[in-house]
């Protein structure tokens, strides 16, 4: 049957003016419910993008004995250059360690060193964090090794933290979206419901069940991009809120700090999931008054 | 143009609406189903449309057999069974002339016929200075036959009214009839599910009687009830005079 788009454009645009109430209600239990799982999806995002920030610090320092000879260290610096599980290694001099021991140090610690009996160290950075220990294994012990240092038990605990937050913030969000889903759909079936008196007299006419369905599933995809447009931009505020509270600061706000194509992704993700609600939600909503 | 072969409804509650009904209803017929209310008439008129299916026989609508039609077909075949109800159903958002232009949309007839076919129909009806009010601003005789206009805008090949004038006044109601009559004298089959005794006995139209969704009585030029000056003629009788 010929289904004319400027049937579908009328239809829509009448019935949403008609059931203006029943629209906003459904526009706002989207935007709402949306902004919800954006703001979930944002904060697993940031803890995903603070794991990468603290990944990055994360350091392996290999102090070398102040009494090890020159072909030692070049032995240490050639190994952990070779090293695939090493990103970059930095040498500091005894001298450097010397000055930072001062800044470091309480006075009566630092009156026992000397810049002879500080030593020289590497601080490398892993590739992953838990490579760190394969950099202590490996140069622990070595001819001209003082020490090798890592912070493995706070590398553990920071991940284990980290992953279970990403699950928590996924998990919300699901709960959330489900949560959204029933909402919006029960709000289209109450609205579908009013009009079922509509549906009935077109049923009776003749008309397929396309042609009933389709302005419904339009009104339903404008409900839910309006909805989410909002939440969208719920989301992006939410967004300039946290870089505008983490500015100059090193805080954990800072570290979850997200970029603009990552806001971008999510609002994306916010609007596609809200065009779909709408959409299917509606046709779903008036499959049972379809069955006449 | 219609034809019930043994059909047999039973509701789920266990109600046998219509047991073993064999009827048969040619072209241009008009026919009223009569009998007190849970007789069965408004379960034929329902399976006529496929709103309800049968728990045994067949029927036939326009030549097609509609129990084993598939579903997507279902909106074809009501496109050509026109339909109207004792609460009329129409749209309260629409005018008179959306109303009636509804039943050609939505059956996607382009506009240019829409606005000669609504007109004309409105015309028939009496309707025409009053294609723009709402059905909220018309009388209950006025909004029947904006749904009898509705009904047969498309030219149906049958037109099925249940309890037409079952809301109306004695007189509203013959305008009905009359304008029901028109309907059926452009070849149109008309079949009439009602218990308005008044109105079958100034029709004198073909009769079937259902009781207890058995039919009792199928009489030619009947009435509502037995006729004591031509009583009741056997089916067979009625079968074997269609002419029309």
């Amino acid at each position: 049957m010929p289904l004319s788009p400027d049937y579908i454009v009328r239809e829509t645009a009448t019935n949403l003016w008609r059931n203006r109430l029943m629209t906003i209600a459904a526009v706002l239990t989207v935007a709402v419910s949306l902004a919800l799982v954006g703001a979930a999806l944002v904060l697993k995002q940031g803890a995903a993008n603070a794991e990468v920030e603290w990944q990055r610090g994360t350091q392996v320092e290999v102090w070398m004995n102040p009494t090890s000879s020159l072909s030692e260290n070049h032995a240490i610096s050639n190994e952990l250059a070779q090293l695939p599980y090493v990103h970059a290694c930095s040498f500091h001099s005894q001298l450097a360690d010397y000055h930072e021991a001062q800044k470091l140090l309480t006075t009566s610690e630092f009156s026992a060193l000397t810049p002879k009996t500080t030593p020289a160290s590497y601080r490398c950075t892993p590739n992953q964090p838990q490579d760190a220990q394969f950099v202590v294994n490996r140069f622990k012990g070595q001819a001209g090794v003082l020490k090798v240092g890592a912070p493995l038990q706070q590398i553990h605990t920071m991940e284990e933290t980290i992953t279970v937050l990403q699950w928590v913030f996924v998990a919300v969000a699901l709960v959330l979206l489900l949560s959204a889903g029933v909402l919006i759909l029960n709000t289209i079936r109450m609205a579908i419901f009013a009009r079922r008196r509509e549906v009935s007299v077109m049923k009776l006419v003749g008309a397929t069940n396309w042609f009933i369905r389709l302005p419904f599933m339009s009104e339903g995809l404008i409900q839910g991009l309006v909805g989410s447009l909002v939440a969208a931009s719920v989301v992006f505020g939410l967004h300039e809120l946290l870089n505008s509270l983490s500015n100059n600061s090193t805080s954990v706000l800072a570290q979850m700090r997200l970029s603009g194509w990552e806001i971008f992704g999510t609002d994306a993700i916010v609007i596609v999931i809200g065009a779909l609600i709408g959409t299917v939600g509606s046709a779903v909503a008036i499959r049972r008054f379809l069955d006449v | 143009m219609i034809r019930f072969d043994n059909v047999t409804k039973v509701y789920k509650s266990g109600t046998v609406a219509v047991r073993n009904v064999s009827l048969d209803i040619q072209k241009g017929e008009f026919v009223f189903l009569v009998g007190p209310s849970g007789s069965g008439k408004t379960t034929c008129i329902r399976m006529l449309l496929r709103e309800e299916l049968p728990d045994r026989g067949r029927i036939w609508v326009a030549g097609r057999e509609i129990i084993h039609m598939p579903k997507w077909r279902v909106p074809y075949l009501r496109r050509n069974v026109g339909c109207v109800f004792q609460d009329f159903r129409l749209l309260p958002n629409k005018t008179v002339f959306q109303n009636v232009a509804f039943a050609l949309e939505v059956i996607g007839r382009p506009k240019n016929v829409v606005e000669t076919q609504v007109p004309q129909v409105l015309e028939l009806v009496g309707l025409a200075k009053k294609r723009d009010a709402l059905p909220s601003e018309l009388s209950g005789g006025e909004q029947q036959r904006v749904a009898v206009a509705r009904a047969f805008v498309n030219r149906p090949l049958i037109l099925l009214a249940d309890e037409p004038t079952g809301n109306l006044d004695p007189a509203t109601s013959q305008g009905i009839m009359r304008l029901l009559d028109r309907i059926n004298r452009t070849g149109t089959t008309v079949v009439i599910a009602t218990h308005d005794a008044a109105l079958v006995d100034w029709m004198r139209r073909r009769v079937v009687e259902l009781d207890q969704g058995t039919i009792v009585r199928d009489q030619a030029r009947g009435v509502y009830g037995i006729d004591a000056t031509s009583g009741s003629v056997p089916r067979t009788e009625v079968g074997a005079r269609r002419t029309s």
